[in-house]
């Protein structure tokens, strides 16, 4: 245990002198934790109830129109005036509704969001909670947890519409979470860990994002992450126009702004993933951390070291925001899937795309092993005890990655789809106007018109 | 739903390339995405349908009133005497499709010269403006250019009464409260 | 019996049992308050039934006690998306009744404000179509034009919305000295913005998907419903009433009528989006062939028409406004009649839906365009 408090996470010299000699243990794994923990909640928190200004911000100003402007400064404090009034507000409880379960589901739903952010790589060295080395696997599998607080939402309303609504939701949610699990893997083939730390370091490793390698990977995780959060295109489930009311409905004031907070917690959670796994983590701003470092007088203020952490951590956020703003530029601009159209879209295209991502990535792998391994083309070296692609190899991996693997998965995506409604609308509209028109003559009832 | 064979069309290969590369989405992403950038570096000017933000800011922007507009009614004054210009002949409140105003008049003698009239004066002139359409009918109707739609139309009160103005402040007007921010 | 009851008594929520969902009269995409009774199996729409009558008025019955000039601004109120338009119904119906001949300079200002009216309106139909399918971001950049309209309006004719804009024997007040600079102006940016919708939703797969192949309706269902307007020509059938009754100065404009092809969803959103461009190509002809004269005709004070009755029809924007006028000689009419396109239109909701989806519902009521205030009158 004491090994790996060393590398990382090991606590800074002012803890243990603070703590004491003989409490390294505690200064370990109590304090320092618990002052990341402290302040990763309190800011994600902030930035969560500022992304819903940044989102209203920006759907605005793409609607040619401004958002907030009158509380405070432009409007800034607007998210403070906004979480004042939910806490202000008349606590209804719908009258037979679950009690118990009705005031646990949105705790459930945030829980389940917040505790994810324990492993997030923020920036290098000490910018993260905990490095656990199945980090990715952890984050799958507690934010599936969300799932939960959103059925028995549904469920304790006590509401015929609620509960159809909350099912729809959730399973819409459930097949986007296995496309998104299927999406990694590809990347997962070249960082051969799932600590999230490691897959940075795997990048660096190997000098390229790995988005430039798995260029399907990425689109597939971006598209199931939208529909996994229930964000546009797919937010059929709780859009405004809809009859069936969301899973929602019957909660207001601050157990409301849980489940909201719940949303954008969850979109801060795909977006960190996704900026990990195909966006290179942290990294990207060592150029400018060694330029200043470069500079001797800099090195009173802040050492080398936390310069570079400090950066890092303004890489990653930057990137962040650059894949959030992808959210919500999405979401303003197309329309929205049916929820059949949807549902369609999740178990016809994403998840065989993800299934054919990993076997073609694989071979294109397998493929590239050094000759020694039984490879063929021995475009891989070895370096510090990994298997890293050369320079060619890295050409080849994104020669493949989207030269290769695009034109197949869309060709097998089509041959699956050939018989889809929606991908030969043109067809479609053709032969159902003649089979009508042929109905009709033959003096039948107007039938309805079916698909 | 019933699956029905499709009769396969020759799709075009530009066509194809297009659909693969999603160009279709990508190609409304760019107009937002211009949207977006021209909002956050163009002056801002509220009410310009070239700019990239058309909002305009009230109550610190007040919107241009069109001189034609038919807003808040008043009754005019004759400049040279100071006295009214209605001379009660009732065909506003005759023309009006919803019965708002009501005009009240007493005969009186007037010495015009050696003749001695009766002549119509007025004495009061309800406008109830919640009742009113605003449709100008009685304006046209008004044969000494007395009655006019002004250009008001912050017209809000606070109590039902407020709706019904009296002579004295349809000849005043409203007093606005001009909100600063 | 004994089977069906075995079979219900062992029905669950999961059974194929009718539901019936209400979407009531207070609903973001009914545009205004239409309660909609569906019948649903699973999520197919199974049966429609619209439950209307919330904003009725009794405007006709108004009519029966207000004299003619009176009750132009009533009609204003009816479909007062597009108010204009509804004036120049009424208002050259009276005139046909009365044998007034408006003067010329009159007709083509009508026809440049009902013209622009049209696109308003339309502009307001693609909003809120698309908002109800989710591309919110089209109906904040068609209120944009459409208060350029509003402007214009405002500076002409004294009000926006419902602007009591034409008189009996025509209109009240002549351009006002910016009108054509104005006009011109908008109708500069009005193409390039209009291509910005399509490139937002033309081709977009999203946008096909939900409106491709949506409320098919073919030709003769379309006939036989009396459906009229962009509803009839999305399916094919070429009758528009300015071109098969030539109204007021629109004999003189040279312009297309767009047609439909397959009666889907995504054919009256093209027919709707062509219309609006034809109707910017005839306010530029009507603006460059603008007579001098006089803009009101005589026409007594108190309008007594002789007794006899009358029918006019104009192409509204939703469809075929009629108005239908019995004189009986006094100064009030004796009947007054309101053809509502969109009442007659909203009877093919239930041919369309039945057999979609709930959702798609939403996208229908929005395709057949309907305002609640011609519905009810």
């Amino acid at each position: 245990m004491m090994e790996i408090a060393t590398t990382l996470l090991a606590a800074p010299k002012w803890i243990i002198d603070l703590v004491g000699k003989d409490n390294v243990f505690w200064a370990d794994y109590v304090v320092v934790p618990v002052i990341k923990i402290v302040i990763v909640l309190f800011v994600v928190l902030t930035v969560v109830a500022y992304l819903v200004y940044v989102e209203r911000k920006v759907s605005a100003f793409i609607q040619a129109r401004l958002g907030p402007m009158r509380v405070g400064p432009w409007g800034l404090l607007q998210p403070l005036a906004d979480g004042l009034k939910l806490i202000l507000k008349e606590d209804i409880v719908p009258l037979k509704a679950d009690k118990a379960v009705f005031l646990l589901a949105p705790i459930i739903s945030v829980a389940a969001a917040l505790v994810v952010l324990a492993v997030v790589p923020w920036g290098a060295a000490w910018a993260t909670i905990s490095s656990v080395n199945i980090g990715l696997l952890f984050i799958l599998a507690v934010s599936s947890v969300g799932v939960l607080g959103l059925v028995l939402a549904g469920w304790s309303s006590n509401s015929k519409y609620s509960l159809l609504g909350a099912l729809r939701s959730s399973a819409q949610m459930v097949s986007y979470e296995v496309a998104l699990g299927l999406s990694i893997i590809g990347a997962l083939m070249f960082a051969r860990t799932l600590s999230m730390t490691g897959i940075v370091e795997a990048q660096q490793a190997d000098g390229m994002w790995y988005v430039l390698f798995q260029p399907t990977g990425f689109l597939v995780y971006l598209i199931s992450a939208l529909g996994e959060t229930n964000r546009a295109p797919f937010d059929l489930p709780e859009a405004e126009s809809e009859l069936v009311a969301g899973y929602h409905t019957e909660y207001s004031g601050f157990r409301w702004a849980l489940f909201m907070m719940a949303e954008y917690a969850a979109i801060i959670i795909t977006s960190s993933v996704a900026v990990t796994l195909f966006l290179g983590g942290w990294t990207g701003l060592g150029w400018l951390s060694n330029l200043i470092s470069g500079w001797s007088w800099t090195h009173s203020i802040i050492s080398p070291e936390n310069l570079q952490v400090i950066l890092s951590i303004f890489a990653f956020v930057a990137k962040l925001f650059a894949v959030i703003y992808v959210y919500m530029w999405i979401r303003w601009t197309w329309p929205r899937y049916r929820y059949d159209q949807l549902m369609e879209l999740g178990w016809k295209w994403m998840i065989p795309a993800g299934l054919a991502n990993i076997v073609l990535t694989g071979i294109w792998y397998v493929l590239a092993l050094p000759k020694t391994s039984g490879g063929l083309f021995g475009l891989m070296q070895n370096q510090g005890g990994r298997l890293v692609a050369s320079g060619w190899g890295k050409i080849y991996f994104i020669a493949t990655g989207f030269a290769g693997t695009v034109p197949i998965i869309w060709g097998i995506l089509a041959l699956i789809n050939r018989r889809s409604r929606d991908f030969n609308l043109h067809e479609q509209r053709q032969l159902q106007v003649r089979l009508r028109r042929e109905r009709l003559q033959k003096g039948a009832e107007p039938q309805p018109a079916g698909d | 739903m019933p699956s029905v064979t499709t009769p396969v069309r020759k799709r075009t290969l530009s066509e194809v390339i297009k659909r693969l590369l999603l160009l279709d989405l990508f190609k409304g992403l760019a107009v937002t995405f211009k949207y977006n950038a021209r909002a956050l570096y163009e002056k801002r000017e509220g009410g310009n349908p070239n700019q990239a933000i058309y909002t305009e800011q009230y109550p610190r922007e007040r919107p241009r009133v069109s001189e034609r507009f038919r807003g808040a009614p008043r009754l005019n004054l004759d400049p040279e005497t100071g006295g009214t210009l209605c001379i009660a002949c009732d065909l506003c409140a005759l023309a009006c499709p919803v019965d708002c105003i009501e005009v009240g008049s007493i005969r009186r003698e007037v010495r015009e010269g050696d003749k001695v009239n009766k002549k119509k004066v007025l004495t009061t002139f309800i406008f109830d403006t919640s009742r009113c359409m605003f449709c100008n009918l009685c304006s046209e109707a008004c044969p000494t250019d007395c009655l006019e739609l002004t250009q008001g139309f912050e017209l809000a009160v606070y109590h039902r009464s407020g709706f019904r103005w009296d002579r004295e402040m349809l000849e005043k007007g409203i007093n606005y409260v001009r909100y600063s921010k | 019996m004994q089977d069906q009851e075995a079979a219900k008594a062992q029905a669950t929520l999961f059974d194929a049992e009718e539901m019936v969902l209400n979407m009531g009269p207070q609903h973001p995409s009914t545009h205004g308050v239409l309660r909609v009774i569906l019948k649903l199996d699973g999520e197919t729409v199974t049966d429609v039934d619209c439950d209307i009558g919330y904003l009725h008025r009794g405007v006709e019955k108004i009519a029966e006690n207000d004299t003619y000039a009176m009750i132009t601004p009533y009609w204003d109120r009816l479909d007062y998306v597009a108010a204009v338009s509804n004036d120049l119904c009424y208002v050259e119906g009276v005139e046909k009744l009365l044998q007034v001949e408006v003067p010329k300079r009159a007709e083509y200002l009508r026809v440049i404000l009902t013209e622009l009216q049209r696109i308003a309106s339309h502009l307001l139909w693609l909003g809120t179509h698309a908002i109800d399918i989710g591309a919110v971001t089209v109906l904040l950049y068609c209120f944009r034009e459409r208060e350029e309209i509003l402007k214009i309006f405002e500076d002409f004719i004294g009000a926006r919305l419902t602007a009591h804009a034409f008189r009996i024997g025509g209109l009240w007040w002549d351009v006002y000295p910016e009108f054509e600079q104005r006009v011109r102006d908008f109708l500069r940016i009005l193409p390039g913005r209009i291509d910005e919708y399509e490139t937002l939703l033309n081709t977009n797969r999203i946008w096909l998907s939900r409106t491709v192949g949506i409320g098919l309706l073919p030709a003769e269902e379309a006939i036989n419903l009396s459906l009229t307007g962009p509803v009839l020509r999305g399916s094919g059938v070429k009758y528009d009433v300015r071109k098969a009754q030539p109204y007021s100065a629109y004999a003189e404009f040279d312009f297309e009528v767009p047609i439909g092809e397959n009666g889907d969803t995504y054919d009256r959103y093209l027919c709707r989006m062509a219309e609006m461009r034809q109707s910017a190509f005839i306010i530029e002809q009507a603006l460059d062939g603008l007579p001098e004269g006089p803009v009101m005709a005589k026409v007594p004070k108190v309008i007594k028409p002789p007794v006899g009755e009358v029918y006019h029809a104009i192409e509204a924007p939703k469809g075929e406004l009629g108005v239908y006028l019995v004189s009986d000689g006094t100064g009030k009419p004796y009947r007054m009649r309101i053809r509502p396109p969109s009442y007659i239109n909203l009877q093919s909701l239930k041919r369309m839906a039945v057999g979609h989806l709930v959702a798609d519902v939403v996208a229908l009521i929005g395709t057949i365009d309907i305002v609640l205030g011609e519905v009810d009158r």
